[in-house]
């Protein structure tokens, strides 16, 4: 039972490769299950070159569909998130929280709906009104602001939310997002008409993060290096 | 056959024996018998299958005949939330006790399995492909999600019976 705020580590990494982004979490849930850790919560953020990515459902998405969009200039990749197709590229905040759920509460549904929350009171202070839909994400109207897509394992969890900034959107015609038909895509800067970057989005995310999971946010100057180091 | 099979349902393998019967006859005694039992939404609480042993990862395991039955508590169906997909192994896959053998998605989370024992899978619930809300609606009984043999028979005596699950979900939820 712990008396104060559970304590997060903020660990920006900026711009790095999916492929690098899965190797960093990693590292970051393995010291969930080091004895010697003492705050092994973790937020990473960071943004991406342009990938395509997909959940577990992975029928869905034979082949030939991975050929087709790498021929379009992105990279391709098969996770163990939930979650149907996704896009990942510059100009979108993404945030890997990398919690144990035994320090919050116990369910992911409770976990998945904090996160909506969170990006919802987010996009409030930019004065958009976004809200939940039966499809998990964050909506503006009938286009989603924000992806999510989480895995859990013995409470740990890893990925997370894509909130698109100032995102060229022209990425995501190439695919159904999420798989959900005749809804679209839009970002912060689409939303209010002025270019949003993820630098002024960050931390005002930060921000709703640290309200709505009722956390400390601590950012490590070493945390990057070690970040870096497990790419090793 | 009737009067032994109505015996039968009086025990822990109440709701086991009843779908074998509902498959051969529709109208027999036991089937309605059966039907009244379930009134109190049986595939909920697992009231009656006392054999079930549980994990701390919110598995249940109910052995009959050297074959062990897997499936997720009703504490764990309700924290995933609707479930939309289950990754389960292939028949023959080998695991050791609290290997990960598949995955849960909801609510666009994804969530690991742990096998609660040490043995071979001899079947995978194919209704779940279709229907993968079973698993939050009949969570101990159509929603099951594996079979498997039983290779170290040990491993049970150390799996929480339903007083100290039920003990250990009351610790989680204070």
């Amino acid at each position: 039972m712990s008396l104060g705020k559970t304590s997060v580590n903020v660990v920006n990494l900026g711009r790095i490769a999916y492929c690098n982004g899965l190797k960093i979490q990693e590292h970051y849930v393995r010291k969930h299950f080091d004895s010697s850790c003492q705050t092994p919560n973790t937020l990473l953020l960071c943004n991406h070159y342009p990938v395509y990515t997909i959940g577990i459902r992975r029928a869905h998405y034979p082949v030939e569909e991975e050929q087709r969009l790498k021929q379009l200039g992105a990279d391709f990749f098969r996770t163990n998130r939930g979650g149907l197709i996704t896009f990942h590229g510059p100009g979108q905040l993404v945030c890997y929280p990398i919690l144990n759920l035994g320090y919050f509460k116990k369910s992911l549904r409770w976990y998945v709906c904090e996160l909506e929350r969170t990006v919802i009171k987010m996009c409030s202070k930019f004065g958009i009104k976004a809200s939940t839909s039966p499809d998990t994400g964050v909506w503006v109207g009938n286009n989603k602001i924000c992806a999510i897509g989480i895995h859990c394992s013995r409470y740990v969890t890893s990925h997370g939310l894509a909130l698109n900034c100032n995102t060229d959107l022209s990425w995501f015609d190439n695919i159904v997002p999420c798989g959900i038909m005749g809804k679209g895509v839009t970002s912060l800067s689409q939303e209010l008409g002025r270019d949003v970057t993820i630098e002024e989005a960050t931390q005002v995310l930060l921000e709703a993060f640290s309200d709505h999971f009722n956390c400390t946010l601590t950012t490590a100057e070493s945390s990057c290096d070690q970040a870096e180091q497990s790419l090793n | 056959m009737a009067a032994r099979v109505l015996l039968r349902c009086a025990s822990a393998n109440l709701t086991y024996t009843l779908t074998r019967l509902s498959c051969t006859n529709m109208l027999s005694p036991a089937r309605m018998l059966g039907r009244s039992c379930f009134k109190r939404d049986l595939s909920m609480t697992p009231r009656f299958c006392t054999a079930l042993k549980y994990t701390d990862k919110h598995e249940w395991v109910r052995v009959e005949d050297g074959i062990g039955t897997v499936g997720i508590s009703n504490f764990a169906q309700e924290a995933l939330g609707d479930v939309v997909y289950c990754s389960l192994p292939d028949v023959g896959a080998k695991l050791s006790q609290s290997d990960e053998f598949g995955a849960l998605e909801s609510v666009k989370a994804a969530s690991e399995l742990y096998s609660p024992l040490t043995g071979e899978v001899t079947e995978v619930n194919h209704a779940l492909s279709e229907n993968p809300g079973l698993v939050n609606k009949s969570c101990y009984k159509d929603g099951w999600l594996i079979k498997m043999t039983v290779s170290v028979p040990e491993e049970l005596d150390a799996l929480m019976d339903e007083a100290a699950y039920e003990k250990y979900v009351r610790s989680i939820e204070d």
